[in-house]
């Protein structure tokens, strides 16, 4: 039973049902989940009177795209007290969806975020091969799987490096916490024979924005994976060769051959990168435990796992939990640390999306939903992807009202997050990796073999943490890079052995069906969960529906009162800076926002509709004249 | 007219004192206007012209971020050698951008600010990345896309900040199919009314030095491309180089006059008349729905990455990305251009034929002199038999008497 607030529960072959005797059982009644209550301070318990201030980080830098975060400090107990978090952009990518040939949503989608390069045309041509009825020929697959591959090795080091890493830098740790920065010179790194920085100071400046070593390294490893993904995708961001049913890649003996070589350099960096954020973490954790508390919220996490195994993957929707348990980056939902489900048709019918506090208004009033079970008679809420119809409306902000582009999804109507670190969480617990010699699931954390390149063979252990917080975040992220390389090398191992077998075809015919067809693609980004929900007649796309990471990360408050993890993460986090209250910087209010590695631009236009909606903000504007 | 945001009559002024804004230029949270001019100069740069920096001011509109990404990449020059000054004679960069800035927020606006007032102590130039998007049709109090906000906490869209650093800007770099034509945001059915730079300043808009809107399209642009155009310009900002060349589109012409084709490693199949019918071959793709040949880019000869990759170089076909009609004029993506049934069949005959005629003189090429009248090949490899035999024996004998006859032997 992994529902506890949706009335759905499972017969014996365990086949999703709605619970009998509730009327209407997805109305939106209940309260507001409990939120997360730290263990160091409670929030307004403070004796002395409250010494508030209003901060509004608009816009949030260091983060990919349009993201503002409305925030009030208490400077009395010195801590984040209240949160907004506020996607700024909408662009309606889904209306100009409408009514196309469903190929074009594998160029159209992809540009929804530049960021994530490629995941978009993988999610939507997973999708659409869902809907056309077709299997991509092994190779195919692990093409695409190594381009994903490529693409998190420029995600998680350009976050590490660029976006989260000055956080910690010399350059602005003396100016809010001296102390520490003096301390870090006294310490040494005790991970200096693998990165190579004597003291934790040294590390520090390595974070350095423009200057340090560890910034610009990171900035020159980017550069490395995206040659790996122009060797797949010809192009990044944006790839040109995913098409329906694989890749369009021309596979030459050089392809494996040069990204093999490249991959190399990965092992290292992935080596120091652990290192690295094991000792800045466990530096800052040891000089005041209080950071524990920075960012934290309870371990929520949805993830839709990735890297499909090319023997198991068939592309239907009946198998999805067979092929979803078979990727090499497990798929699930975990409540509080307790991994609930794995399977694939669970994480889809118990996600929805609501728009109380959002830009929209709500479709389910207008008609009735379109779909009330999946294709297997698994009951769907109103909610849903496949029953939204978005109705964008532009108005004045108030956090009262609405006050985000973005929506705010919920499973089983909970807030969730979602991240590299949730997948390698699922992973760790869900155990279903096939045997290999580079990765190896334990129940509770990974075992990653780092194979030697100029340093030598290493094993790293990355273990689930006890509590989610802007530290464990990072930390889990840099040994993401180790992770990613392990299926990277677990993935090239195979296409070189299909491409011995002679097996080098890498898509599959298609004619593009007449009939009413409705898929889902499910994959990820950088980030974590990514969904394509995909309705389509005659050839042409009905609706067409897309659910990123951010959405998730980024969401405001829902309906029920609970806010969304970005908002969670910052109610509650300390100001551990040691000056005067005048001069507070609200840097680990940044830390924690930034631990998420946001992203924004495929957030805040996942928004469909039909031409009502022009209307609707055309009359908007009449009014104005 | 653009109208931009106003209050909402209900507005609640908020009672709580706000958190202070960084004003002292040592703080590395500071506004980078602030910290610069803090900052030393160089001593050591000789080279340098009469500017030792600009301010590069990249804002986005409707964007996906990915043309900032695509910069990021880039290696020719790298972004880190103009940011850190290190390019003997061209300024030092000092950038205001969502993604990289070290500073947020209200520290991050004052930027803008001082810039529009004109407070700056260099010139400043805009990057715009992402479509304009019509800020009349997001309502009186409501925004498509805000960045920062006033004192009094009215939200700021980006288009009211271009509107305001437009006039004063030194250059407007238009990046990205977005910001130069108005690319996906501007397809059929958007409902934000989105539209290119150029659109929306219009024709008779010229920088303070003069120049109309210069556009690096492409979506997302190869980095190479970007960060080219903005080190020419740089180059000319500090005397040192004349003005690039742009066409009438504003584009840099040395980067956009030729079609993809023209340099695609693939062109050589379609002149032969031999097409890819299925994904993953290694022939021309127009048969697949490559609009290459009637499309200005440079990807083919430049590389996706450092070199590395190019859309059809790797195999994926041509959607027409850097040009004014994408997307909708190169929809359906994945369906054959109805002129290519012409021109792919005309090939197919004349190429066909002039590729049979190469292979004939391919087989006479790959024999050295010494093995004329052997067999077999000299190679442990070989498994055929490759001495020509009767009319293609006589056809090279002739062919190599023309060949030859003026040089007397």
């Amino acid at each position: 039973m992994c529902f506890k607030n949706l009335p759905v529960e499972f017969d014996a072959s365990g086949k999703a049902r709605l619970r009998e005797g509730v009327s209407s059982p997805y109305a939106l009644t209940g309260a507001g989940q409990k939120s997360f209550v730290r263990g160091a301070k409670s929030v307004g318990s403070a004796v002395a009177p409250p010494k508030l201030r209003e901060w509004n980080i608009d816009p949030v830098t260091r983060v990919a795209g349009a993201l503002a975060v409305h925030t009030v400090l208490d400077l009395q107990s010195r801590t984040a007290v209240e949160a907004h978090s506020m996607a700024m952009l909408f662009r309606g990518y889904e209306i100009i969806l409408q009514g196309r040939d469903p190929r074009d949503a594998i160029d159209i989608s992809s540009r929804a975020c530049g960021v994530c390069g490629g995941v978009h045309s993988t999610v939507s041509s997973l999708a659409i091969e869902m809907a056309f009825g077709i299997t991509p020929p092994p190779l195919g697959v692990l093409v695409r799987n190594l381009g994903e591959v490529a693409e998190m090795f420029y995600d998680h080091p350009l976050h590490l490096g660029l976006l989260a890493g000055p956080d910690y830098s010399t350059a602005i740790v003396s100016v809010t916490n001296p102390e520490l920065v003096e301390r870090a010179a006294r310490t040494p790194a005790p991970h200096s024979d693998v990165h190579g920085f004597k003291t934790v100071k040294d590390i520090m400046d390595g974070f350095n924005p423009l200057e340090g070593s560890i910034y610009l390294e990171a900035l020159e490893h980017t550069r490395v994976a995206r040659v790996m993904c122009a060797l797949m995708y010809g192009k990044f961001p944006h790839p040109s060769t995913l098409v329906p049913g694989g890749v369009s890649t021309t596979v030459s003996t050089s392809t494996f051959n040069e990204y093999y070589g490249h991959l190399g350099r990965m092992f290292d960096y992935a080596k120091k990168l652990a290192g690295i954020w094991d000792d800045i973490c466990d530096f800052f954790l040891e000089a005041n435990p209080a950071y524990a508390q920075v960012g934290a919220r309870q371990s929520n996490l949805i993830q839709t796992g990735i890297w499909d195994n090319p023997a198991v993957y068939d592309a239907t929707y009946k198998n999805m939990d067979v092929w979803g348990d078979a990727r090499y980056s497990s798929p699930g939902v975990i409540v509080d640390g307790k991994l609930v489900t794995t399977k694939l048709t669970q994480v889809n019918m118990g996600v929805e999306e609501f728009i109380e506090h959002s830009f929209y208004d709500d479709w389910t009033k207008s008609a009735p939903p379109r779909f009330t079970t999946d294709m297997l008679g698994n009951p769907l809420s109103p909610y849903h992807a496949w029953n939204k119809v978005t109705i964008p409306r532009a108005e004045g902000r108030s956090f009262k009202e609405k006050y985000s582009w973005d929506t705010a999804p919920r499973w089983d109507r909970l807030s969730m997050e979602t991240g590299v670190y949730g997948r390698m969480w699922t992973t760790a617990l869900a155990k279903t990796l096939p045997s290999n010699p580079y990765l190896e699931a334990t129940g509770s954390g990974l075992r990653i073999t780092m194979p030697r390149n100029e340093l030598p063979e290493m094993e790293l252990h990355w273990e689930t943490p006890a509590i989610l917080n802007a530290f464990e975040r990072n930390r889990a992220r840099a040994y993401g890079v180790a992770f990613t390389a392990a299926i990277g090398m677990i993935c090239l191992d195979q296409a070189f052995q299909y491409w011995r077998k002679g097996e080098t075809a890498v898509s599959t015919p298609y004619t593009v069906p007449r009939d009413e067809r409705v898929s889902v693609g499910m994959w990820e980004a950088g980030r974590g969960f990514l969904t394509h929900h995909l309705h389509m007649d005659k050839g042409k796309l009905i609706n067409y529906q897309i659910n990123t990471p951010s959405t998730w990360n980024a969401s405001p408050r829902d309906p029920f009162g609970t806010p969304g993890p970005y908002e969670e993460a910052i109610i509650g986090t300390p100001i551990l800076e040691s000056l005067p209250d005048e001069e507070i910087k609200g840097i680990d209010v940044l830390r924690a926002i930034r631990s998420f590695d946001p992203c924004m631009p495929c957030t805040t236009h996942m928004d469909t509709g039909h031409g009502i909606i022009t209307r609707e903000v055309n009359s908007c504007s009449c009014t104005l004249e | 007219m653009v109208a931009y945001t106003k209050l909402p009559p209900n507005h609640e002024h908020s009672s709580l004192t706000q958190k202070p804004i960084i004003t002292d230029g040592l703080d590395p949270l500071a506004p980078i206007a602030l910290r610069s001019r803090k900052r030393a100069r160089r001593p050591e740069s000789v080279l340098s012209g009469p500017l030792e920096k600009v301010y590069l001011i990249w804002i986005v509109g409707g964007s996906c971020d990915g043309c900032t990404v695509a910069v990021s990449g880039a290696t020719h020059p790298r972004v880190e050698d103009l940011l850190r000054g290190n390019i003997p004679g061209l300024p030092r960069i000092d950038i205001i951008h969502t993604v990289l800035s070290v500073e947020s927020g209200p520290e991050w606006v004052a930027n803008l600010r001082m810039a529009a007032n004109g407070e700056l102590d260099a010139p400043y130039i805009v990057a715009w990345e992402g479509s304009v998007m019509d800020e009349r049709q997001s309502g009186e109090y409501g925004y498509w896309m805000g960045l920062g906000e006033d004192e009094d906490g009215r939200p700021i869209t980006s288009l009211e900040w271009l509107d305001r650093l437009a006039p004063g800007a030194a250059a407007i770099i238009a990046v990205g199919t977005c910001a130069t034509w108005g690319g996906i945001p501007a397809a059929k059915g958007n409902p934000t009314n989105s539209m290119g730079v150029m659109d929306h300043l219009g024709k008779d808009y010229r920088s303070a030095l003069g120049l109309p809107v210069i556009n690096v399209p492409g979506c997302a642009p190869v980095g190479d491309n970007i960060i080219e155009t903005a080190a020419a310009a740089l180059m000319f900002l500090a005397g040192l180089a004349p003005l690039p060349e742009f066409d009438e589109l504003g584009r840099p012409a040395w980067l956009f006059t030729e079609t993809v084709h023209r340099h695609c490693p693939r062109a050589g199949y379609y002149e032969e008349g031999v097409f890819a019918h299925e994904y993953g071959d290694k022939e021309c793709l127009v048969e697949l729905g490559c609009w290459g040949p009637v499309v200005q880019c440079n990807i083919a000869e430049r590389g996706g990455v450092d070199g590395h990759g190019g859309c059809m170089n790797m195999g994926g076909i041509c959607i027409g990305c850097t040009m004014p009609g994408f997307p909708d004029k190169f929809s359906p993506i994945y369906e054959r251009a109805p002129g290519a049934l012409l021109s792919t069949n005309t090939n197919r005959v004349v190429g066909g034929f002039i590729r049979r005629m190469r292979q004939l003189s391919q087989r006479d090429k790959m024999r050295s002199k010494r093995w004329e009248g052997s067999e077999e090949l000299p190679s442990g490899w070989g498994r055929y038999k490759t001495q020509p035999v009767g009319a293609e024996r006589g056809i090279h004998r002739v062919y190599s008497w023309r060949q030859h006859a003026k040089e007397g032997r």
